[in-house]
């Protein structure tokens, strides 16, 4: 059996790429094009947490029928039950020298 | 209510989701052998400039109700005990303990 001349596969390969509508690369150059065909992800990533329905968001959508929030009811009042105690979150900083991290033991 | 580390995935999933397009152009030039070396650079210094949050590994699948990041059953989205327990309340269609 005779030997097919490199240019003749050559130009089958370019031909095959003619009729099936792919790229002709004989070199195998990469063209970033996997980048382009790859199907984008980010629209199935946000699904992926069922959506709960919270009190907030409820209130949200409902207009102007509202029910009581009452954990961060609870919350708020805690904090501020907190604060009547003296055990309130420190206040901020207003500079590096008043910053606890500096005072801190390593 | 979701644990913050639920939150920053969501905060992740939802950056990847709105730079996508614009990452996948940058990427698609960064990557091009056949464009000059230059413009190559200049996409992948682009890409650089996204923040954490819009990369897609940063996204990790978490337990759907529980938040937790480990041992989860990708094909339930729940970790490996929800999963048990979920099993044993016939809340997942098909799933049955194991005996013979």
């Amino acid at each position: 059996m005779a030997a097919v001349a490199p240019s003749r596969l050559a130009a089958l390969s370019r031909l095959r790429c003619e009729i099936f509508q792919t790229a002709y690369n004989p070199t195998s150059v990469r063209t970033g094009a996997k980048y382009l065909r790859a199907r984008l992800r980010g629209p199935s990533m946000i699904n992926y947490y069922p959506e709960q329905l919270t009190v907030p968001r409820f209130n949200h959508m409902a207009g102007n029928f509202k029910i009581q929030h009452w954990d961060e009811y609870q919350r708020l009042a805690d904090v501020e039950e907190k604060k009547r105690r003296g055990k309130g979150v420190p206040k901020k900083a207003k500079s590096p020298a008043e910053s606890r991290r500096q005072s801190r033991k390593r | 209510m979701p644990n913050v580390r639920v939150l920053r995935d969501l905060k992740a999933r939802h950056g990847v989701n709105a730079n996508e397009i614009l990452r996948r152009a940058y990427l698609y030039v960064a990557r091009n052998q056949t464009l000059p070396p230059q413009v190559r650079f200049q996409a992948q210094l682009q890409l650089n400039t996204f923040g954490r949050y819009t990369r897609p590994t940063t996204v990790k699948n978490r337990c759907t109700e529980t938040g937790k990041g480990r041992g989860i059953i990708s094909e339930f989205g729940l970790s490996r005990y929800q999963f048990r327990l979920k099993a044993l309340a016939n809340e997942l269609p098909g799933v049955r303990k194991a005996s013979w």
